[in-house]
């Protein structure tokens, strides 16, 4: 335990593209300002769908940020991947491209449902014109793992890859994974999830989830822990990382701008979201463990907040439950109403969150909510000053998995 | 079954509409033995292309066009491909 503690797994690069902003400071600065991102869905082709409201990322031109063939080879969810972790790199002070030692960095992303929207123009071409008319990048750009694997191309990073495909809370469980593999002695890792929901057939794949809002005004889709809760709304959009070795990142001279200290992920079935408490407790007294933090330590949650009552009472509980007294005392906020659930992508976009409130001192409000019926000290209307040196985020998968992610504040992790 | 033979400039256009890679079709003309790996397009973007002549022609190209190395060599056997089925 000693050695994996004196390498320490630190977070020196964000790179987000979400609905509410297409670089990290001016994610941050929505977030900060509480401001809503969830609209009507305007995508071609969704028009007539049951599903009316998500987070959108508008404005997105991803030739901006990657070349020509990664576009036209690669579905949507890696464009935006792609882009995140160009933004990544470049927080990171990180350069690509033939880098000194291509082995020392890798990459792992956590996919939920792979190029949907890739997938759909092929197949309609396979049925509608013949086997001859299906391109051959169907055969990689649908694919779960094809953002690692595009990422590492283009970047020319040979270290270990990988792909978590373990449920939303899988966004969590790569960050883990990216610390135990730098905590193994690989220098760093570009780690993150973006995920692109909002097409078509995509949409027809999420219409079966009874999670799912179908609401029709913005402001009134996504209400997590109030009596008006009616399930959440979908975004598209994510964040990456570059988590790098502690004692490598100083020498580098690069900001650490927090440190991943502790993970635990738990099972308990799809949509039993009663479960989920003792799951979700499990999961955060497992992450408490491994971070050696006691629960009055934990300065911020950042909620999973499906926005379903029984998961949100599932959820109020296992806070309860896994930090006693301290649960409702310590602020909570779920910056995600703002955005809508980016699946698994949410959860790193709420580490996004997080490293910026310990910078800032400044718990970020939950956007739409107002009034809540659990005991919750959840952050409403405006952003908290607050003195942060340890946060706690959350994260449950619609088919039962259960996450927590301890992070701390980069100054914080000689103490 | 067309007559016309595929130009330098075809393939070009081919390269950029499969694969997204963009080449000068001057730079293809003065270097065809300039390797198709080293302008980026894989396997998979000349198997797209492949693809996409097989429709355009309603003929087959020989197995393993994919595998050609260079524009000459491509150019070469769909060229003479197509002859020989005029």
């Amino acid at each position: 335990m000693s050695s994996e503690r004196a390498r320490g797994a630190a977070i020196t690069g964000i790179g987000v593209i979400a609905p509410n902003g297409l670089h990290a400071d001016a994610y941050w600065k929505s977030v900060r300002e509480g401001l809503g991102a969830l609209d009507r869905i305007t995508r071609e082709g969704c028009e007539d769908m049951p599903l009316r409201v998500g987070g959108e990322v508008r404005g997105f031109d991803p030739a901006d940020l990657i070349e020509e063939p990664f576009l036209v080879q690669t579905d949507r969810f890696t464009h935006f991947g792609m882009a995140a972790a160009a933004l990544a790199l470049d927080d990171a002070g990180l350069g690509r491209g033939n880098p000194a030692e291509p082995y020392s960095i890798g990459v792992v992303t956590a996919a939920g449902s792979g190029g949907g929207e890739f997938g759909q123009r092929e197949l309609q071409k396979l049925w509608g014109q013949g086997s001859k008319f299906v391109g051959p990048y169907q055969s990689i750009a649908w694919f779960y793992a094809a953002s690692t694997g595009q990422i590492s191309i283009w970047s020319g990073f040979k270290g270990p890859c990988g792909v978590v495909a373990s449920d939303e809370a899988g966004g969590l469980d790569a960050i883990a994974h990216a610390a135990r593999t730098v905590r193994r002695g690989t220098g760093a890792m570009v780690v993150g999830s973006a995920e692109a929901p909002l097409a078509p057939y995509s949409m027809v794949c999420q219409l079966g989830y009874p999670e799912l809002s179908t609401a029709e005004e913005p402001d009134r889709a996504y209400l997590p822990f109030t009596k008006g809760a009616r399930g959440f709304a979908p975004a598209e959009g994510g964040a990456m990382l570059v988590v790098e070795d502690e004692t490598r990142a100083r020498e580098r001279g690069t900001d650490i701008r927090a440190v991943v200290a502790g993970h635990s992920a738990t099972f308990t079935g799809a949509s039993r979201w009663e479960e989920s408490r003792e799951g979700l407790a499990r999961a955060i007294k497992g992450a408490l463990d491994e971070a050696g933090c006691a629960p009055e330590e934990i300065d911020v949650v950042f909620a999973d907040a499906m926005g379903v009552p029984e998961a949100d009472r599932a959820e109020a509980l296992a806070i309860a439950d896994a930090l006693g007294a301290h649960g409702s005392r310590v602020p909570v906020t779920a910056p995600k109403t703002g955005t809508g659930r980016a699946y698994c992508a949410a959860p790193v976009l709420d580490v996004v969150s997080a490293v910026f409130a310990m910078e800032n001192g400044l718990v970020p409000p939950t956007p739409n909510v107002f009034d809540i019926c659990h005991d919750l000290d959840l952050v409403m209307s405006r952003a908290r000053p607050a003195e942060l040196h340890t946060a706690l985020v959350l994260s449950r998968g619609l088919m039962g998995s259960n996450a927590a992610l301890v992070v701390r504040r980069g100054g914080d992790s000689a103490r | 079954m067309i007559t016309a033979e595929l130009t330098f400039d075809d393939l070009a256009g081919l390269m950029k509409k499969a694969a997204g890679v963009t080449v000068d079709p001057q730079q293809l003309k003065q270097s065809p033995d300039y390797p198709f790996d080293a302008v980026g397009l894989d396997s998979l973007g000349l198997l797209g292309i492949v693809g996409e002549l097989e429709n355009r022609y309603g003929a087959s190209l020989p197995q393993d066009s994919e595998r050609c190395k260079t524009p000459r060599e491509f150019l070469d056997l769909v060229n003479s491909t197509l002859k020989a089925g005029a």
